[in-house]
């Protein structure tokens, strides 16, 4: 009996993802001109947003202690994250500050869906993906040059790290966006101040750095457990104890921001918010 | 259990599947922040400290709407409508008192709930802005698991009588306002709902547009036995649709009952056009509106001036081509009410 819900339950979860990806296959093609600007844009946007740091690793053979692969590594890793996040943040789910600054949670609560699923479901695969897929490209031409050697659970343990950094940037947006239930207006773009600053910072090989940088950058703004911390990790340059620090934040982090944003969303539900913006309740 | 209890308990149950809708001894309140006006050191000091004042939206409201009415809900505003149609759909949550819809709480059951009722807000849209009308439908299918037979049945139904099929394959954004409200409440009715919560659906349609949608809720509600709670600012059209009106001003429920007793309340106010042969009548107890070309509008109060009387005046007048008596337009009585509750309300 239980079986047969959670299988029904399963059924119907990917039903959901698919209305999502076909109407955002749906919107990618229904004008050939506009799918070709899309995917030049994106290419054009991924490809500039690492060359910076990859050029310059190239010039001087690499940087704080990684060659130049290791770093094309840390960048793919880091686009892995983001494109990840962005493919299942369709629909504004990674950015909850803006569904809250605009009234628009309205709208989620008269769907018949737990909101965690209608969080989770939005999904855009066709042009959300770009940044996705090229970290993946990236991934495996530097995996085809790095010179150290992958044990047999390596695969294992880059999931495992994706994860655990996936959640740290969901986490980190869900807890700033607490404070839109407060304040609406003033914390609107909140949540993508926090994801593009931590994504911005990303990209920097920490490697080298002093303490009092690589301290606040894994803890107070923690953007280097995004692409640098991990890379350390599967590059096998991390204690055991090291290996399960990402993880350890990431769940921290994940219950803070759970315990906030519940707080926050009962004091919305009890105080309403008097602003709502119109023009596509999607947008 | 005795048997009289038993008897209780069952009739109890009885009256409670009867009810559709029920708001018992509601009240909300908001906090507002507040920037008082002034000048030099007050202004300076006015920046940098708001003052927060609670508003009471609604307060102590209670009412009972059964299965198949068809109720309006009329006030000011700010009169707290909106609010009510939010507590009812779980948007917000009662400061004090109990919600309940179709027996559940828009609180705890929402999930069960949202699958039979239906929301629309006249001023956003559910549809998928940069998708096709059908594509929303198509989506509301999966999202609200409706089974393949009701949607195909639903959808036969709301693209005939809401006249849809032309629009059926345009972009949302690309709609006009009366196109996308009938869009929007042929989306609501997908999933067949039984109580339906609609907030100013006739807000800014024209003529047209708005005849549609008026013959089409009553059409539903007569046939379906949907259950309807309706707002809007245009009492003509509320009179239309709705048996019932609940009024509400200043958070407080003011009036629940008919039409015509509402007109009571305000003396039973009656037009009379009378139609001369351009001598003016001189009607005493009757108040001239307007006079032109032979045709003179008299405003009456019936509960002063008894239609015998006034017939009796009429019939002593010299020139009477013809005379039409109607009810005066709820859109006046209405306005009278606001006007004599606003008095009473300052001087206080």
């Amino acid at each position: 009996m239980v079986d047969k819900k959670r299988v029904s339950g399963i059924r119907r979860y990917f039903q959901l993802l698919g209305i999502y990806a076909r109407m955002d296959l749906a919107s990618l093609t229904r004008d050939g001109k506009f799918m070709a600007i899309v995917l030049a844009a994106d290419i054009v946007s991924n490809i500039s947003s690492i060359s910076g740091i990859f050029l310059l690793a190239w010039k001087f053979g690499g940087i704080g202690g990684m060659d130049r692969f290791e770093v094309l590594f840390m960048l793919a890793y880091g686009n892995i994250v983001m494109g990840f996040l962005n493919m299942m943040g369709g629909c504004n789910t990674l950015f909850p500050s803006r569904i809250i600054g605009r009234g628009q949670w309205e709208h989620m609560f008269i769907m018949p869906l737990p909101y965690a699923v209608q969080l989770t479901v939005g999904i855009f695969p066709f042009t959300g993906s770009s940044s996705l897929l090229s970290g993946i490209g990236m991934l495996a031409v530097a995996l085809c040059h790095l010179e150290t050697p992958l044990p047999w659970w390596w695969p294992g343990m880059l999931v495992f790290q994706l994860i655990a950094s996936m959640a740290v940037v969901t986490a980190a947006s869900y807890l700033f966006s607490s404070l839109a239930f407060y304040a609406p207006v003033q914390c609107e773009e909140i949540a993508s101040t926090v994801v593009y600053s931590m994504e911005n910072a990303k990209s920097f090989p920490l490697s080298g750095m002093p303490l009092y940088i690589r301290c606040p950058l894994l803890t107070i703004f923690p953007a280097g457990l995004l692409a640098w911390f991990p890379t350390m990790i599967l590059l096998g340059r991390a204690t055991t104890l090291e290996t399960f620090y990402p993880a350890v934040f990431a769940l921290m982090l994940s219950l803070t921001a759970a315990y906030f944003f519940r707080k926050g969303f009962r004091y919305y539900v009890k105080k309403g918010i008097n602003r709502y913006s119109a023009g596509g309740h999607r947008s | 259990m005795s048997k009289k209890e038993s008897t209780d308990t069952v009739q109890a149950a009885i009256a409670h599947e009867d009810t559709a809708v029920s708001v018992s001894s509601v009240t909300k309140s908001f906090t507002r922040w507040q920037r008082k006006e002034g000048s030099g050191k007050g202004g300076i000091r006015s920046i940098f400290r708001q003052e927060r004042r609670t508003v009471t939206a609604l307060d102590d409201v209670s009412f009972q709407i059964k299965r198949g009415e068809f109720v309006a809900y009329a006030g000011p505003n700010g009169a707290g409508k909106s609010t009510t149609m939010k507590l009812l759909s779980g948007m917000l949550q009662p400061t004090a008192g109990s919600v309940s819809v179709l027996g559940m709480s828009p609180e705890r059951d929402r999930i069960r709930l949202m699958k039979k009722l239906g929301v629309l807000f006249g001023n956003r849209t559910e549809l998928w802005w940069d998708h096709p009308v059908i594509q929303s439908f198509e989506w509301k299918k999966v999202v609200w698991d409706i089974p393949d037979p009701v949607y195909q049945r639903n959808l036969g139904m709301v693209t005939e009588l809401l006249d849809i099929g032309e629009i059926r394959n345009t972009f949302a954004r690309e709609l006009s306002l009366g196109q996308r409200m009938r869009a929007d409440l042929g989306l609501m009715l997908l999933h067949s709902p039984e109580v339906i919560l609609l907030d100013e659906p006739t807000l800014g349609l024209d003529v047209v547009a708005k005849r549609q949608m008026i013959e089409f809720l009553k059409r539903i509600n007569r046939e379906e036995g949907v259950t309807i709670l309706v707002t809007s600012h245009d009492m003509d059209d509320l009179e239309e649709m709705a048996r019932r009106i609940l009024m509400i001003s200043s958070g407080k429920l003011v009036y629940d009952g008919s039409f015509d007793g509402l007109r009571e309340i305000t003396g039973n106010l009656t037009h009379l056009t009378v139609t001369t042969d351009g001598r003016k009548p001189e009607l005493s107890g009757c108040r001239l509106l307007s006079g032109k070309n032979g045709v003179f509008e008299f405003e009456v109060d019936l509960s002063r001036l008894p239609i015998r009387g006034m017939l009796e005046r009429l019939s002593r007048a010299d020139g009477i081509l013809d005379i039409e008596i109607r009810k005066a337009p709820i859109e006046q009585v209405i306005a009278q009410l606001y006007q004599n509750w606003r008095s009473i309300r300052l001087s206080l």
